[in-house]
């Protein structure tokens, strides 16, 4: 078990900060167990390092080489769509030209017929004209009159009505006073003498 | 240090925009540390070769969906590893991944070691790689030969950092107890 501030393993790869380095090695100048096991990773880093790295027994093909390079057209079209800016000025480009198209080829657009119905006007003649305004005077009155006879049994009716309620009202009337007035004929001829 | 002319991520925009000369320069800047991490997966330099082909063909036509140009290297090295896997998934359908057996494996191990060190120091750690399973292989080969942080190798192994953080751990504990006391007798 290491006495280390640190573990010494992270201060032997590295993952250490400045400080935290420092404080390691420190410690290991006057630790000597924390002395020796740095030394047996050290030895460990030495060995490993032993095997060094080879070079590539052939370069790496570029993608710039002929077996990578695209078509011309594939290459465009690459760019072409790579581009934001570009394809929209692309699509404004080829809606300006359609639009520019369309008014050139098709014809403009004839103004919209307004149908009116005239109503002809037969010329009418003096005669015609009094016996069409008489014929319309006679139905006229002959409604009027129709409307008043109407109006004049409604009345008739009403007032008939009016009358027998009164003639029975008077009947009522006179068989109560009879009434009333034998009572006190009665009451005052009572016998005297008893 | 090293200061090149034209950063990683500026060839990254630029051939993301379509220039093939920026991404033949990022190629020529990155296919040999490709190469060796596919080779030490693979184990066999033509697969290695082909397969980096593969890998930077593969990342010139998906170099749009990259976001961050600063993350090219994890994305680059996703890449290689699902392209290593599948190719392994094809060579043996009907086996597990881990059961494959290295090809001339002590041939192109050793093809590398430095002349200044024993034979036998690059046999050992050819065994000692060898003797892990493939996962802590691909995770030392990362974290060591290829430095990457636990975080790229997060996202570059599809995993946890935990599970990134085991596997080099673990990994680094074998190769300690086989290749430290073989080192310090080639040092004696």
């Amino acid at each position: 078990m290491s006495c280390s501030p640190f573990d010494l393993r992270d201060y032997f790869l590295k993952e250490l900060t400045d400080p935290q380095q420092r404080q390691v090695e420190d410690h290991v100048t006057t630790c000597s167990s924390c002395f020796e096991e740095m030394e047996q990773l050290r030895l460990t880093e030495a060995a490993l390092f032993s095997l060094r790295d080879e070079e590539l027994p052939q370069r790496i093909a570029f993608v710039s080489d002929k077996i990578f390079e695209p078509s011309p057209v594939r290459r465009w079209w690459t760019a072409f769509w790579a581009s934001g800016a570009r394809l929209g000025f692309a699509g404004a480009a080829m809606l300006s030209v359609a639009i520019l198209v369309s008014a050139m080829t098709r014809p403009a657009p004839a103004p919209e017929r307004v149908i009116v119905e005239r109503t002809v006007v037969q010329p009418v003649s003096d005669t015609e004209m009094k016996t069409r305004v008489d014929a319309a005077v006679a139905q006229a009155m002959a409604g009027v009159e129709q409307r008043h006879a109407a109006e004049t049994r409604q009345i008739k009716t009403d007032l008939e009505d009016a009358r027998r309620r009164l003639l029975l009202a008077a009947e009522y009337s006179e068989r109560k006073d009879k009434r009333t007035q034998t009572a006190r004929v009665g009451l005052y001829d009572l016998p005297e003498d008893k | 240090m090293i200061f090149r002319a034209v950063e990683d991520t500026d060839l990254i925009r630029q051939a993301a925009r379509g220039s093939v000369e920026a991404y033949n320069l990022l190629v020529s800047r990155w296919e040999k540390r490709v190469y060796n991490y596919l080779l030490r997966l693979a184990r066999n330099r033509e697969d290695a070769l082909d397969l980096t082909q593969d890998v930077f063909l593969k990342a010139y036509q998906n170099l749009r969906k990259l976001d961050d140009p600063g993350r090219f290297a994890p994305w680059l090295y996703r890449i290689a590893h699902n392209e290593a896997y599948s190719m392994f998934r094809k060579r043996r359908p009907e086996s597990d991944v881990e059961e494959i057996e290295p090809e001339r494996l002590e041939a192109a191990m050793s093809a590398g070691q430095s002349d200044v060190f024993p034979i036998e120091l690059g046999l050992a750690v050819s065994k000692a790689l060898d003797r892990l399973s493939p996962d802590q292989r691909e995770a030392v080969v990362l974290k060591i030969y290829q430095g990457f942080k636990f975080e790229e190798m997060s996202e570059i192994l599809s995993c946890p950092v935990s599970t990134v953080k085991s596997r080099v751990y673990s990994a680094l504990e074998l190769l300690k107890l086989e290749l430290a006391p073989v080192k310090a007798r080639g040092l004696s």
